[in-house]
């Protein structure tokens, strides 16, 4: 009877091996499925970051925008804010960011991010978690009432991301999926 | 004078004799002839067989043609009709069959494949035609020129809903029969998505119905 046992319990070790190195080593297809998801996040909040700048977004709308985009990332993260007018970086928390972009001190805003790249391609971490770098360039547009260029700049900024399998349980049946989280958002450079 | 006459009958005899020897001899002869040639036509055609199942045979074997299968295995089944001895043909032959039968099987497994192909192309015709509706109220949201009106296109496609709270899943890629998805969300979250990003491009892949016809689940894939 215990030697039953043992090889029960030995061929489930080996089992959930497997299992787990199923998972750690992804495939060439798989891995470019998250690589393109975390894209597409980073993608995401370019549109929300334009649709909380603009002036002609109704206030719940925005506040209901912001909701999503704070969701996007991390607790805790940090997007930082530079002007050509100043050089030290200003850094704030993610929804006090998006609620200062809300109320910008101008009667129209453009923001446009682009050059959307991977800088450092995501790389497995000891504990699961895939870490990577996407670097963004936006482009920052604000007018006065009279439809005047009142300012203007271009800033590289690099968003760390993270992604990370996690599981839940839907319609009775267990889904694994791939949690995408981003993290600060630092100013690498801006320029007129 | 009856010398004269019997000298002359024997002349005549001679003469007949001679005449009879010179047919038979040259008779002979030219029977002896035509199997001669006869042999030699029969040898000719048996080279010329050889030469033309060793060019063809050989041809089959480089791939050196643009003959389709069913061409290259009647040349083979002519070939074979000849029954030629010649050692090297019959090598040729045996290369030549293995080669034909590896065909064969390719042939008959890509047929399958595009068989099972095509009904996998149909089935998802077939599937994207049944969610036709849905999938037209998601790109009305997506497409919608204002604010107001994705709104109300939001509330209509609502309705094909049970509640605002029903899961919305995203396959993001499904290889070796493994699906790896997205973060759920709901169907509210994900129809205001649409709104905002202002682009649907995604699929469904399936979707659970209640008793009222209500749309309990919906699993989408990225095209």
């Amino acid at each position: 009877m215990k030697k039953i046992q043992f090889i029960i319990a030995v061929l489930i070790g080996i089992f959930s091996v497997n299992i787990v190195q199923a998972q750690d080593d992804l495939s060439p297809e798989r891995k470019q499925a998250i690589d393109s998801l975390a894209l597409e996040k980073v993608r995401d909040l370019s549109k929300y970051i334009s649709i909380i700048g603009s002036k002609t977004t109704p206030w719940s709308e925005a506040n209901r925008v912001i909701d999503r985009a704070d969701e996007l990332f991390m607790a805790g993260a940090e997007i930082g804010v530079s002007s050509i007018s100043r050089p030290e970086v200003a850094y704030y928390k993610v929804r006090q960011y998006f609620e200062r972009l809300m109320r910008l001190n101008y009667d129209r805003v453009e923001i446009e991010w682009f050059k959307i790249e991977y800088v450092s391609d995501l790389q497995r971490q000891p504990d699961g978690t895939y870490v990577g770098v996407i670097t963004i360039f936006q482009k920052f547009k604000g007018y006065d009432k009279e439809g005047g260029l009142v300012y203007e700049d271009t800033t590289k900024k690099d968003i760390t991301v993270y992604v990370k399998r996690k599981e839940t349980q839907i319609g009775g049946r267990i889904i694994g999926f791939w949690d995408v989280l981003l993290g600060d958002m630092r100013v690498k450079e801006t320029s007129k | 004078m009856m010398q004269m006459k019997r000298t002359n009958i024997s002349f005549q005899r001679i003469s007949l004799i001679m005449l009879i020897v010179v047919i038979a001899l040259g008779g002979a002869t030219g029977c002896k002839s035509k199997k001669k040639l006869a042999k030699e036509q029969a040898a000719a055609e048996y080279a010329a067989r050889v030469e033309q199942a060793t060019r063809d045979l050989t041809a089959i074997l480089n791939d050196d043609n643009s003959w389709s299968l069913e061409e290259k295995e009647r040349r083979v089944a002519t070939i074979k009709g000849w029954n030629l001895q010649d050692e090297n043909v019959l090598n040729l032959m045996d290369q030549v069959e293995d080669k034909l039968a590896q065909e064969r099987a390719d042939a008959m497994r890509k047929a399958e494949e595009d068989r099972l192909r095509r009904e996998e192309e149909e089935r998802l015709q077939r599937e994207a035609a049944k969610y036709n509706s849905v999938e037209n109220q998601f790109m009305a949201i997506a497409a919608a020129p204002d604010v107001n009106t994705a709104n109300e296109k939001i509330d209509q496609a609502m309705r094909l809903f049970a509640s605002p709270d029903v899961p919305v899943l995203v396959i993001i890629s499904q290889v070796g029969g493994f699906n790896d998805y997205d973060k759920p969300t709901t169907i509210s979250k994900y129809l205001n998505y649409l709104k905002d990003q202002k682009v649907y491009n995604n699929r469904i892949e399936q979707v659970k119905y209640d008793g009222n016809g209500k749309i309990i689940e919906l699993e989408l894939i990225k095209k």
